[in-house]
């Protein structure tokens, strides 16, 4: 867990503190060597910053076993197409295959309804950015959630639908975002050609947090990353699935966001300390030394 | 060794040749020789930044892909910040007016330390053919912005070590020269050179050198740390291995905002001189003057955060660092006040430094005005990352400091040279050069404010207008900068001889030939007067 290789990491600066700067960058390096080998539990993803702050609560999201976290990742596969013919069930229990629903450019959102936490920001991400895309919803492009929980019901993905519509105040027609439960194999074959690779943890889900944008063939031309999405950015990838082109992946930073606790930012602040210290005494000699030598006499021939 | 020397006009003073060709350049130990080497070489790199800033406009001319591919538009951008940022504007005035004008204006002969100075050109020259080597290299140039956050910059697979590495030896250069500034104006001051008759661009020159004593090496120590988790995977920033990202974006902006102090306080200093000149008074204030550049760069040392509003920072640090700010906004007003309350009254001339300097204080007020919205935190996160933030910095760092490094060029360049460049046309280049930069940079402000994101190679189709105003700004701008370097090159090839002090200046050296002798003062000189003292001076030629 994090907090033995906090402490490590801060009795390594603490020594370093009393050795030169240039001592403490190796210490450093060090420190990062060891940790790799100790445990560093993989890419982390990204959750809400206030709820995580408990120490000693172990999180699935925030903080997935080492083992795991190789397994769990997003290879973008821009320009490659997901296969149309697979089957879900939308939000009122009928079957539908994502041919009939993929006819205009898509917005797929892999998330599952049970989560506790980033599925539902990303989705309300969603929920506040979608009324603001300045095309026509239903006609101009739609909106699919996918549970990637095959225990997962229709009923379930009913209420989900209910709670974001509700959070978008009638402002987005519910024909324009489903919200599809399936059997392993579809959700599987789904999400290996989008290149998401997620693990079950019990209850709960190692996954990515990003969703993607298909052309109305089914090409992936972008993906976006994290819990919050601009307007602009869904408009965008949306215009460019129209006209099918692929686009870059922007703000991909936002993957990386983490749970912020206290004790990283004690490990921030012992790094400034030295060095400040170290820069402001050096410089204070140096003024000190300029004063007290005054001014070169002037007569002295260089 | 003064006699074996010419030390007329009429014998070139330090330009005349030596005997040794190239290598009497580029190992004297002449402050003047080594400032004219930082002339030359950081007005080509300009011209290098100039043309990529221009290839970025280009590209923004019309949504979508217009001439160059999204990758490459992302190296551009880095190439353009990294090249303006660190080879022009940060060394560019203290490095070429300073090396060329503090020990005179001191009544020196030479800076403290001679071969640490020329140890610094070459640590820049090195530096920077390091980051242009960095576009060769099989990876690609950094497509990271000229800021290199983590941990884009730490995953990215372009050639980032390199350009770090780069950056690193031209903080050297940096330091270098703000030790050797800071010892020169404490031990070498001539006789009678008090620190209240100190010209106030040396004034400026000071605080500044002492805010690259104290903050580049915290941009060297960040480097070292991106170096170190690029290659070594520290884990310093990288969250999984309890690092904090954040923590990149402290130590880079730590440097990096008194940095654009580093930028800003050497052409305020241009400024000052220029303007007591050109109105034939005593400037106004004089140690509000002094002491503002040093409140500058005090309180611009405290108030990095203002970068990272939007970071996930404590409300109380944004309080902080927005108030903090705030208290920036005092001293530079304390400025622009003390400039126009000089102006008032005076015997004004238009000549072109003259017009430089009033269109520094125009465009500055407006870069700094603008940067009160972005110093606070409520207007922040509206425009954060748009390209108002973009549109508000070339106010501050091209409106005003570049302006005011033509403006130092103009008002110099008789001094130097000992010829006087064409008058007409140099007004008419700076004529082009405001028009252009208005339209290239307001526009952006307007594009910023609408929504517009900054960085981005592609945008909706209703901020297209905008963007073609803002482009065909780029090539007014760009005509204007072309015409005014031809005219001083043609100036310094055949400008007609201007005499020892073709503006009425009462500074040091003015009291030399035009160019100077390579000795500068014959004799170590007695200072009687203040710099600004016009009444008892010779009449305006």
């Amino acid at each position: 867990m994090n907090f033995f290789l906090q402490s490590d990491t801060r009795r390594l600066l603490v020594q370093g503190r009393k050795l030169l700067l240039v001592a403490a960058f190796t210490l450093l390096a060090t420190a990062g060597a060891n940790s790799g080998e100790n445990t560093g539990p993989g890419p982390v993803h990204q959750a809400g910053h206030g709820e995580t702050a408990e120490p000693a609560k172990e999180h699935v999201h925030v903080h997935p076993q080492p083992a795991a976290a190789t397994e769990v990742g997003l290879d973008e596969k821009l320009g490659a197409a997901i296969p149309l013919d697979l089957t879900f069930r939308d939000e009122t229990g009928r079957t539908v295959t994502l041919r009939d629903l993929v006819t205009v450019p898509t917005i797929i959102a892999p998330v599952y309804y049970k989560c506790p936490n980033v599925c539902s920001f990303l989705q309300g991400g969603l929920a506040q950015a979608l009324p603001e895309v300045k095309l026509e919803p239903g006609k101009a492009f739609r909106v699919l959630s996918v549970s990637f929980d095959e225990t997962e019901t229709p009923e379930l993905a009913h209420r989900s639908q209910a709670i974001y519509l509700d959070a978008m105040r009638q402002r987005f027609p519910a024909a324009a975002w489903s919200f599809l439960t399936g059997d392993p194999e579809n959700i599987r074959s789904l999400l290996d050609a989008a290149g998401y690779r997620f693990q079950r943890q019990g209850e709960d889900f190692l996954h990515p947090v990003a969703i993607f944008v298909v052309a109305s063939d089914g090409k992936i031309v972008r993906y976006l990353h994290g819990t919050s999405v601009l307007p602009m950015d869904l408009t965008l990838a949306l215009v460019e699935a129209s006209e099918g082109r692929i686009g870059p992946t922007i703000r991909r930073v936002a993957q990386f966001c983490f749970s912020y606790d206290a004790e990283n930012r004690r490990y921030v602040f012992n790094l400034f300390r030295v060095s400040a210290t170290v820069i402001l005494l050096t410089a204070g000699a140096f003024l000190s030394f300029l004063i007290l030598r005054g001014r070169k006499n002037p007569d002295r021939p260089r | 060794m003064t006699e074996t020397r010419p030390a007329t006009a009429d014998a070139r003073g330090f330009l005349a040749p030596d005997g040794k060709g190239l290598f009497g350049w580029i190992f004297s130990t002449d402050h003047k020789r080594i400032g004219l080497l930082y002339m030359y070489a950081i007005l080509t790199f300009f011209l290098v930044g100039v043309a990529l800033g221009v290839t970025i406009r280009l590209e923004l001319l019309a949504p979508g892909e217009t001439i160059i591919s999204a990758q490459a538009y992302n190296a551009l951008f880095t190439l353009h910040g990294v090249i303006m940022i660190f080879l022009f504007i940060i060394p560019g005035i203290p490095a070429i007016f300073g090396n060329l004008f503090l020990p005179i204006h001191i009544g020196a002969n030479d800076v403290a330390f001679p071969r640490l100075n020329l140890l610094s050109w070459w640590l820049y020259m090195t530096g920077a053919l390091l980051a242009l080597g960095s576009l060769f290299g099989s990876a690609g140039f950094p497509d990271t912005g000229w800021t290199f956050y983590v941990p884009f910059s730490t995953q990215t697979t372009t050639n980032v070590p390199l350009a770090v590495f780069a950056v690193f030896i031209l903080g050297f250069s940096s330091i270098l020269t703000g030790i050797n500034f800071v010892t020169t104006v404490h031990r070498l001051r001539a006789e009678g050179m008090g620190w209240g008759r100190l010209p106030l661009f040396v004034w400026a020159l000071y605080s500044t050198a002492w805010v690259q004593i104290l903050a580049t090496p915290m941009l060297a120590i960040t480097l070292v740390l991106v170096i170190l988790e690029r290659l070594l995977g520290a884990g310093l920033f990288d969250p999984a291995k309890g690092g904090d990202p954040i923590m990149f974006q402290h130590l880079f902006w730590i440097y990096s905002h008194p940095a654009v102090y580093i930028m800003i306080l050497p052409g305020m200093g241009i400024v000052t001189e220029i303007i007591p000149v050109f109105a034939r008074k005593p400037v106004f204030g004089y140690w509000a003057i002094a002491f503002s550049s040093i409140g500058i760069a005090a309180a611009g040392s405290l108030v990095w955060g203002h970068h990272m509003f939007v970071s996930g920072m404590s409300d109380m640090a944004i309080l902080v660092f927005s108030l903090l700010t705030f208290i920036v906004a005092i001293p530079s007003a304390v400025k622009v006040f003390n400039w126009v309350a000089t102006l008032y009254k005076g015997s004004i001339s238009l000549d072109p430094p003259m017009l430089f300097a009033l269109s520094f204080i125009f465009l500055f007020s407006i870069g700094g005005l603008t940067g009160l919205i972005l110093g606070a935190a409520a207007t922040d996160v509206h425009v954060h990352d748009t390209s108002f933030v973009v549109g508000h910095f070339h106010y501050t760092m091209f409106g005003g400091t570049g302006f005011a490094f033509f403006g130092g060029m103009h008002y110099w360049f008789p001094k130097i040279y000992g010829r006087m460049y064409n008058k007409k046309i140099a007004a008419a280049a700076w004529g082009i050069m405001f028009a252009g930069f208005n339209m290239l940079y307001f526009s952006m402000m307007i594009l910023g404010l609408r929504g517009m994101p900054r960085r981005y190679y592609d945008y909706l189709p209703e901020y297209t207008g905008l963007n073609v105003v803002a482009t065909v700004g780029s090539w007014i701008l760009a005509a204007g900068l072309l015409l005014m370097f031809i005219n001083l090159f043609r100036g310094a090839r055949s400008g007609g001889p201007c005499g020892a002090n073709p503006w009425g200046g009462r500074t040091l050296e003015w009291s030399l030939a035009s160019p100077p002798p390579a000795e500068n003062f014959e004799t170590p000189p007695v200072v009687t007067h203040g710099p600004y003292d016009f009444e008892e001076g010779p009449a305006r030629p």
